[in-house]
């Protein structure tokens, strides 16, 4: 079990999807997150113990990778989309209510905002460790951030911006959201986004890459 | 002293009475601009695909003129959602500034997306028309002699090919589908070599090509996948253009850390890199380490100093920027990128002070 296990680790970690794709050349032809995930449920090994030991564990290491800067974009999406395959095996499972998430996180790019690269890296670490993701898309108007929180209430709010022509409605969004949820956790992020702006603002968290923002996730939802 | 020899001198890495200066303008700010110079609101675009003359510019001690060519001219194509000739679909997206509402055209739409057999039998558009290069003809003959010209050609290989694609199905193209990726690529690079050739013949004084390789503290790609799937596509473009005219000059405008891939572009014999970011790259280790092999484009950071800082820090910014890469020539003194429409005004002309240009306004 802790074999197959540290297998759909790895595989998660270098992007090997399934037996028929050709990354890594070196794993060529070798079952991948899929086919490993599918043999760990014929196993018996429990739904939670393939998503936390295998493909979280996964999805962890090539997070602190990303953020020492020992891999880049392309790897992580290879890694992403090695877990979501998996993850479709165990759907049933999470609906069935014998796998729970670790929380919910809502994440949206600000009102007249289009850049997504960073938002959508967020949302594959955040994903990856365990979390609901709620993705809202780009171009995110304050009522979409409210509407979503109230569909999805105790969620994180996660709001991102490139531009600096865009950030600034950060401040309106972030306002919105703590008038109506008194208690909700908002975190920022994105290039010109700064711990000072965020403390301007009155947002919880800035951080400045998906890894940190997953760290603090874990340590406040323990 | 010409504004053209000001540049020369500079890429020579001689010193010259201040470093040259180029800039370009987001249509909102362009229009802020003009009423401080009492002229008449028209919309221009910062890639100068169409011709609005070069008022402009030139009021603002520009010393170096540019226009586009390529798939960038489809960024600000239309007031109203358009599908360009490559197929690439876009929309508006208005954003609010305290100096008023200012539109970005934004990909709403990659065409090639979910297509694999569409991708591998794409073709780009015929890049030999005539007209795509009439704009550059007269730039050249009538600012030519006083100005230094630049031939824009960005989204060359990379952001080009991501347009068509998308950016995340392009990038795990390059480790699932290299064929595809391949094709791709050779597509948009093929497109724009000749574009650059077009434009060289016409007697541009500089390539500008262009593809945003850098996250804000490292490459977006591999190093090794860029070494794989770019490097030789830029090679052969600039081997291209340095055979038609040895004394053309090519930049490349790459946004974000770039520190991996810089002795990569020395080796293809890259002149002058673009838009030197300090958010993301230090100018002092820049100028230490490749001061001697490359000349510097831009440093004046539109992500924070120009938009957010006071007059003072933008002159503190110059100053650091003049004594690293700016020591000895080399430098030409650039926004990093167009400027926004939440840059002060006055900010804005107080860079212009800074550097050493007069204030024109009437």
């Amino acid at each position: 079990m802790e074999e197959l296990l540290a297998r759909i680790a790895e595989c998660v970690e270098v992007g090997k999807i399934s037996k028929a794709t050709p990354y890594p050349p070196t794993m060529k032809g070798m079952d991948g997150a899929e086919e490993l995930t599918l043999q760990a449920l014929d196993a018996g090994i429990a739904p939670s113990d393939i998503l936390t030991r295998g493909l979280i564990a996964g999805m962890e290491k090539i997070g602190v990778k990303f953020k020492n800067n020992q891999v880049f974009v392309p790897q992580v999406l290879m890694s992403a989309k090695a877990m979501s395959i998996a993850m479709k095996h165990l759907k049933q499972f999470f609906n069935d209510g014998s796998v729970q998430r670790r929380g919910q996180f809502i994440i949206g790019t600000v009102e007249g905002d289009l850049h997504d690269i960073g938002k959508n890296l967020v949302a594959m670490m955040v994903e990856g460790n365990g979390y609901e993701v709620i993705d809202l898309g780009v171009d995110v108007k304050t009522e979409q951030f409210i509407d979503a929180v109230k569909a999805h209430p105790g969620a994180y709010v996660g709001m991102s911006a490139l531009l600096t022509t865009t950030m600034v409605n950060m401040e309106q969004i972030n306002a919105a959201l703590k008038q109506e949820f008194p208690h909700i956790v908002t975190f920022i992020g994105g290039a010109p986004v700064t711990q000072e702006f965020a403390q301007k603002i009155g947002a919880d968290y800035y951080t400045d890459g998906p890894q940190e923002l997953v760290e603090i996730l874990n340590r406040i939802s323990a | 002293m010409t504004h053209k020899e000001r540049v020369i001198r500079a890429l020579n890495h001689e010193e010259t009475d201040r470093p040259p200066f180029q800039a370009t303008f987001t249509p909102e700010f362009a229009d802020r601009l003009r009423k401080e110079f009492h002229l008449p609101p028209l919309f221009s675009e910062p890639h100068h695909r169409e011709w609005y003359g070069y008022d402009l510019e030139r009021l603002t001690g520009q010393d170096a003129l540019q226009v586009g060519a390529g798939w960038v001219t489809n960024y600000y194509l239309k007031p109203e959602p358009y599908t360009d000739e490559w197929g690439v679909e876009w929309k508006i997206d208005p954003y609010q500034t305290p100096f008023g509402e200012g539109h970005y055209t934004n990909i709403a739409r990659n065409p090639l997306r979910d297509d694999d057999e569409a991708a591998m039998a794409y073709k780009a558009p015929d890049p030999t028309r005539p007209e795509l290069y009439r704009n550059a003809e007269r730039l050249v003959k009538e600012f030519g002699a006083e100005y230094y010209i630049i031939g824009r050609v960005h989204c060359t290989i990379f952001e080009s090919a991501w347009a068509l694609r998308g950016l995340d199905t392009l990038m795990m193209d390059f480790y699932l589908n290299p064929d595809l990726a391949n094709h791709l690529l050779d597509e948009t690079a093929r497109y724009h070599k000749e574009a650059c050739c077009q434009l060289v013949r016409r007697g541009v004084n500089m390539i500008w090509l262009g593809d945003d390789m850098g996250a804000q503290s490292s490459l977006l790609i591999d190093p090794e996948l860029w070494r794989t799937y770019f490097k030789p596509r830029m090679a052969d473009i600039i081997r291209t253009i340095k055979d038609i005219n040895p004394n053309v000059k090519v930049a490349y405008h790459t946004d974000g850390c770039n520190y991996d891939i810089i002795p990569d572009l020395i080796e293809i014999g890259l002149d002058v890199l673009n838009p030197i970011q300090t958010e993301c790259m230090d100018p002092e280790v820049l100028a230490e380490k490749y001061g001697e092999q490359l000349c510097f484009f831009g440093g004046i950071a539109v992500q924070s100093t120009l938009p957010q800082g006071t007059p003072e820090d933008i002159a503190r910014e110059y100053e650091w920027l003049k004594n690293s890469i700016g020591k000895g020539g080399g430098w030409i003194c650039a926004p990093t990128h167009h400027v926004q429409l939440d840059t002060p005004i006055e900010n804005f002309f107080a860079l212009l002070n800074t550097i050493g240009i007069e204030d024109m306004r009437p």
